[in-house]
């Protein structure tokens, strides 16, 4: 390494320093180095399955053992192919990849929001998966009941508007159930909600199956939606189930939760509520109150992920509908429950989900790979004191003295 | 006789503060000796060095003669040492056995199994050797403080102790039971062991104690002998200048009923009732303390009033409006401040900021807030200026408040409470854990606030802090209002009575004709 | 502070209450009229194939209850249980492909179960991570490493089929009417009893239960008397993912194959595992009660589906054994934790 180099490395790692003793700036890094440190494993995973796998063509063979994956092309593909390779030549933003990775983004900035409103009132809502089913498939239903109602531009103009408020009020009200069990009878959320998230699945495909249910298909789905029930295309091409005004809403739900927290006096009560329920009552807020208005809106949010997912990406309710709740905690942890980190954390997962289907085409790795990545990434962001640890590695090789505050140490 | 402990020249320094600064500390075998100071003076840093809790940065630790190194406590325990912290440590839903057992259980059956009885009896055997009524196969969180003192201690003795050193043990005690305590020392003394105990209260050294070491801000100021010194030269030694407990002021000036308290009782989380038909009345102008020894219902009492906790019978009036029923939120925008007891549980949000603490409890109000919207330049200003006006350091509304220390995070949440412009200010131990110069700018504000005729309801375990600043002194013991005397007519002695639970016949009475005008 | 609610009757016992007596009611209604449907309702209720298909469920979920009742009780809450379970039943199925016997597969599993318990006790007592997402993260990884492994090595998310562990019948006690179940199981349910007891007497018997108690209620007391709170937390943690382990695999080897479509097979039975030993009081013993409330359920259920006694969609009556731990956690509502659980406890703090 020439000097030059040592000193850019030098000045980089002062850079990181000082960006880790700021706590938002903390919170970014360990964030990155989490996501840095899943991909890394993830690595790891590949290459050892690929060991494990048996295949026609392996990219490797060494004596007996044979290599199927290349973990290097895999992360290639995951990232690079999710945008449609912006590398290569002749790159347009409107590719089809790039479309799928926009619109699985679109659905998890909705559900990454709805988790993160309920961890900022100190509430875990691992229901935000049933809430979106609850609010998809209550969206489908109401535009199939309103779609012969409203005729002609009253319909293209209603319908969709319509079907988002119905997911609201299906997935709020799936959401209050845990709000009003924990509020009044302390039942702990977690189980509540995961309980419900299988309750949710369970009666949806009943009403699906039995009286709601599409009578010209064997799948368990509702009736296609009318074409003017869906998020219009625009700018991408129809085939590919995206639609800029469906992200366009995720944006103004991204700005109005960012505004209600920092701005407004409810999101005063569910900050402090979360953050320390013992003052929060002290100051006046209903714990109560607070912690149902959360999970309704928290499920609300959620429901209007499964509304965008319906009538945008599916034009129909249908089960087994993808894990996009669980996505979004990992979305939100990765955010630092922060509405406009959840724009970068959604768009980055956005990026995995879509990935992941060009990996599964390239190189026959299992899709599932998404799913490994998923709980390493919260499993990382979770131990911030093991980043920390690292942090003041890094900075007692840079100097002796004085980098005691890095990483801005316990202060207990 | 032989010095049991001898410490040497102990320095101990944490980022920021040296909390012991070459302290030298000699007790003598079968001796009691009281640690006394102020808080923060450095006495538990000093006994957890000797513990093994901290590691001196400087000098040394000799125990029975021998020069040692505690890395941990179980190397001072094994060096034949004890502690009793003021926070017990004990396991609440086991037994006493298995509390004075525990790490060094009994085994059988190959050593995998407790062997119960023999733990039951060994205790039983130890307990009868010092004359200690404890039943080992109690429940913990079923007996008395004072008993699970005992069993404490008995936990110490269990692992072989010959210095015990106790962390402000009576603190939690009332005054029979801290005679009690007393006479245990005496007995364990008897039997050859010793006895350090850590205090802040001048009688209780002078009492209990053989010698007394007194720390101030870190360093040894000096070794008395307790049958030789005064109070006054003692009290000098530890605060380091002469102390004005009296403050003068001029009489109260009273109006109309701010505060009724009527038949009120509660109860506790437990569902045991903490407060027993309670009434009582501030009014405009005057300060009405409740004195009383910690825990006899005083903090059920207050968060009743201020509406954190639910009542069973009786009522509260603020301003003869009944809020009985009235959320905590109604309260606050009624007109009643809160200076809580614990700043840190309730008072602050600690990992906001100073601008966002400013708010708590405000949030919904004008000017700060409208149509649920916060204006937070009204807010910053606002917490801007209690920094200021109350010296907040440091004075910075960016802060969060857990970067504060005690002091500067309670100045800010009286700060806030009295900018409230209350008619009602309740005030539970408002300057604990604070320094006296805080302390006495806190008193200033509560005096300032009576002059202007809010109502101010004062509990504190401090005789001297609502001596000083009452008009009328109710004083609660086990959850009833036994007595309300006139402060100023009252003797620390009759005090110590009615907190003890004498009945007000037994005690000379005292009761002010009424509202205290007679100051 | 307003636990107003803590003063009242205790949930637990109303649950078991109400349990008996719609037991008994319908005792009774079979009694007057054995041929309606309520009579035929009771009938499968108390026949010995319902007894069987109760154990046979609930055999993971004690296993899984058992383990988390360590951790909990020493501090560190594992809702990652569903997780070990995933991971467990998963691994079983491949260790007994790959060695060819049941029995090492049983020994992988729980060696897989125990490690990644293990790497969720690093994350949580040497990185202080807070424990819930930590444990959400378990259940996610193993959620997402099982089917990503079968897919890899078997091509689809469903691994292919291994034995099972069969029967162990007693000679004439498998002959009593009903109760004979319980003599005529699988070595997993005769497992799951000796898991009980050993699981009641090491908690409340032995040193090391004494000291995991304590690590939960006051980590500092133990602390003080000289004992390792973290390693105390460690093995409490190791031990949740060993018995989770054995639970994972005896539910693979029920059926002899792990299938890992949506939930899996496992299907949330980590987490009404949990709110089994809630409602059990973390007594092991406890644990299998409320588990095999929560099992008989799902087993009358099946059975339902098999019956025409009442013509309601299966989907409907699937979700009985979930909406019954809502109702049971409603009515348990807060349970007295381990004071010190969830918290991250380091030596010598003050």
């Amino acid at each position: 390494m020439s000097d030059a180099d040592r000193e850019w490395v030098d000045t980089v790692r002062q850079r990181l320093i000082a960006l880790g003793q700021t706590s938002a700036g903390e919170r970014v890094l360990i964030a990155a180095s989490a996501l840095a440190l899943s991909v890394f494993v993830g690595t790891i995973i590949v290459f050892v399955a690929g060991l494990v796998a048996t295949c026609r063509d392996p990219v490797l063979t060494m004596g007996g053992t044979t290599l199927c994956y290349d973990p290097f092309f895999v992360f290639d593909r995951l990232f690079l192919g999710a945008l449609g390779d912006p590398l290569a030549g002749g790159w347009s933003p409107l590719n089809p990849q790039f479309a799928l990775t926009l619109r699985e983004t679109t659905v998890l900035v909705f559900t990454g929001l709805s988790v993160a409103l309920a961890f900022r009132a100190g509430i875990f809502n691992i229901g935000t998966q049933g809430q979106l089913v609850v609010g998809g498939l209550l969206s489908a239903l109401t535009v199939l009941w309103a779609a012969p109602l409203l005729s002609g531009g009253l319909g293209a103009v209603l319908l969709v508007p319509l079907g988002v408020t119905a997911g609201a009020v299906g997935g709020g009200a799936y959401g209050a159930i845990p709000g009003a069990l924990k509020a009044y009878a302390e039942a702990n959320e977690v189980i509540t909600t995961i309980m419900l998230n299988f309750v949710a699945v369970l009666v949806t495909r009943y009403l699906v199956t039995g009286p709601f249910g599409d009578p010209n298909s064997q799948a368990n789905q509702t009736p296609p939606l009318p074409e003017v029930g869906q998020f219009p295309s625009v700018v991408f091409d129809p085939r590919t189930d995206f639609s800029l005004f469906a992200l366009l809403l995720a944006f103004v739900f991204v700005g109005g939760l960012y505004y209600l927290l920092a701005y407004t006096a409810f999101g005063y009560d569910l900050r402090t509520a979360g953050i320390q329920p013992t003052a929060a009552e002290y100051g006046g807020v209903d714990a109560a109150r607070t912690i149902v208005a959360s999970l309704t809106l928290s499920g609300a949010i959620g429901g209007v992920g499964g509304a965008v997912y319906v009538m945008m990406i599916l034009g129909k309710f249908q089960t087994g509908v993808p894990s996009y709740g669980f996505d979004g905690i990992t979305v939100s942890i990765l955010a630092g429950n922060n509405p406009l980190g959840v724009v970068f954390a959604a768009a980055l997962f956005g990026v995995l989900k879509s990935g992941s289907t060009v990996v599964a085409f390239a190189t026959n790795v299992p899709p599932q790979l998404v799913g490994v990545l998923r709980g390493l990434i919260i499993l990382f962001v979770a131990m911030p004191e093991f980043f920390r640890l690292v942090g003041r590695r890094l900075a007692a090789g840079q100097e002796e003295t004085g980098a005691a505050a890095v990483g801005g140490g316990a202060d207990d | 006789m032989s010095r049991a402990v001898h410490l040497d020249g102990i320095t101990k320094r944490f980022p920021g503060v040296v909390a012991n600064d070459e302290v030298d500390l000699t007790v003598e075998r079968g001796t009691v000796h009281a640690l006394l100071g102020e808080n923060g003076a450095g006495k538990t840093t000093l006994m957890n060095v000797l513990y093994g809790l901290y590691q001196p940065d400087e000098g040394r630790v000799v125990v029975d003669g021998e020069a040692r190194q505690f890395d941990s406590p179980r190397d001072a325990i094994d060096a034949g040492v004890g502690m009793i912290h003021q926070h017990f440590m004990l396991v609440d839903p086991m037994t006493v056995a298995e509390n004075i057992t525990l790490g060094n259980e009994p085994r059988k059956l190959l050593g995998l199994t407790v062997d119960r009885e023999r733990a039951d009896r060994e205790v039983r055997e130890l307990a009868d050797r010092y004359g200690f009524d404890v039943d080992p196969t109690a429940i913990v969180e079923d007996i008395g403080v004072g008993v699970q003192q005992r069993v404490e201690i008995l936990k110490a003795l269990y692992r072989g102790a010959d210095v015990l050193i106790l962390d402000e043990p009576t603190a939690v005690l009332t005054p029979q039971e801290v005679a009690d305590l007393f006479s245990v020392f005496e007995e364990l003394t008897a039997q050859g062991k010793t006895i350090i105990f850590i205090t802040h209260k001048l009688g209780e050294a002078m009492t209990a104690a053989d010698e007394i070491t007194v720390l101030r801000g870190g360093e040894n100021v000096g070794v008395v002998d307790a049958d030789a010194v005064t109070r006054e030269e003692l009290a000098e030694l530890m605060v380091g200048r002469e102390v004005l407990l009296d403050v003068d002021r001029r009489p109260a000036d009273v109006g109309e009923e701010r505060l009724r308290v009527a038949d009120l009782s509660v109860e506790d989380s437990r569902g045991v009732r903490a407060v027993d038909d309670v009434s009582f009345s501030v009014r405009a102008g005057e300060v009405f303390g409740i004195a009383g020894v910690d825990g006899n219902g005083q903090s059920e009492l207050v968060e009743a009033i201020t509406g954190l906790r639910g009542v069973q019978s009786g009522g509260v009036a603020l301003d003869r409006t009944d809020v009985t029923d009235a959320s905590r939120r109604d309260r606050i925008e009624a007109g009643m401040a809160y200076i809580p007891e614990d700043r840190q549980e309730r008072g602050l949000v600690m990992d906001f900021d100073l601008v966002s603490n400013g708010l708590l409890g405000s949030q919904h109000s004008r000017p700060y807030a409208s149509a649920g919207r916060i204006d937070w330049a009204q807010t910053r200003d606002h917490a801007e200026s209690i920094v200021e006006e109350y010296d907040v350091r440091p004075p910075d509304a960016d802060a969060t408040a857990a970067d504060l220390s005690g002091g500067n995070q309670q100045k800010f949440v009286v700060g806030r409470e009295l900018a409230r412009d209350p008619s009602v200010l309740v005030a539970s131990h408002p300057t604990r854990g604070v320094d006296v110069g805080s302390m006495e700018f806190i008193h200033d504000r509560i005096d300032a606030l009576r002059a202007a005729g809010v109502g101010v309801l004062l509990v504190s375990s401090k005789l001297d802090e609502v001596t000083s600043l009452s008009d009328r002194l109710g004083v609660m013991y086990e959850g009833e209002l036994v007595d309300v005397v006139d402060p100023d007519a009252v003797t620390e002695e009759e005090l110590g009575l009615l907190m003890a639970g004498e009945r007000p016949d037994d005690v000379s009475r005292v009761t002010p004709t009424d509202g205290g005008t007679d100051r | 502070m307003t636990d107003l609610l803590d003063g009242r009757p205790s949930g637990r016992l109303l649950v078991a209450g109400v349990a008996a007596l719609v037991f008994v009611a319908l005792g009774v209604a079979a009694l007057v009229a054995p041929e309606s449907q309520v009579g035929r309702l009771f009938g499968i209720v108390v026949s010995a194939s319902t007894l069987a298909a109760t154990l046979r469920l609930s055999v993971p979920i004690v296993f899984a209850a058992i383990g988390g009742i360590f951790a909990e009780k020493s501090g560190v809450i594992n809702i990652g249980l569903e997780g070990l379970l995933i991971i467990s039943a998963f691994t079983a199925v491949f260790g007994a492909d790959l060695t060819g016997s049941l029995w090492l597969g049983y020994l992988v599993a729980v060696v897989a179960s125990t490690a990644l318990a293990g790497l969720f006790a690093v994350v949580c007592i040497e990185f202080r991570a807070d424990q819930i997402i930590a444990g959400l993260a378990v259940w996610l990884i193993a959620l997402g490493l099982a089917p990503f492994g079968s897919q890899v090595i078997y091509g689809g998310p469903n691994t292919k089929s291994v034995d099972t562990l069969g029967t162990v019948t007693v000679p004439v006690l498998s002959d009593v009417p009903f109760f004979g179940a319980l003599f005529d199981a699988s070595p997993a349910v005769y497992l799951m009893f000796l898991a009980v007891a050993v699981g009641w007497y090491t908690l409340n018997r032995t040193t090391f239960g004494r000291w995991v108690r304590a690590a939960g209620e006051n980590p500092k007391a133990l602390d003080t008397a000289g004992v390792d709170v973290s390693r105390v937390r460690y093995a409490a943690v190791l031990l949740s993912g060993t018995f989770s382990g054995m639970g994972g695999a005896s539910l693979a080897f029920s059926i002899g194959q792990f299938t890992g479509n949506g939930p899996t097979m496992v299907n949330g039975k980590g987490f009404i595992a949990i709110v089994a030993y809630l409602f059990g009081n973390y007594n092991p013993v406890g644990a299998l009660l409320s588990t095999a409330l929560f099992a008989g359920l799902d087993a009358v259920q099946l059975r339902l589906q098999t019956t025409d006694l009442y013509a309601l969609p299966d989907s409907l009556v699937q979700t009985i054994p979930f909406v019954a731990v809502i109702v049971v956690l409603a009515f348990v509502g807060k349970t007295r934790l381990p004071e010190a659980a969830g918290e991250h406890y380091e030596s010598g703090e003050e």
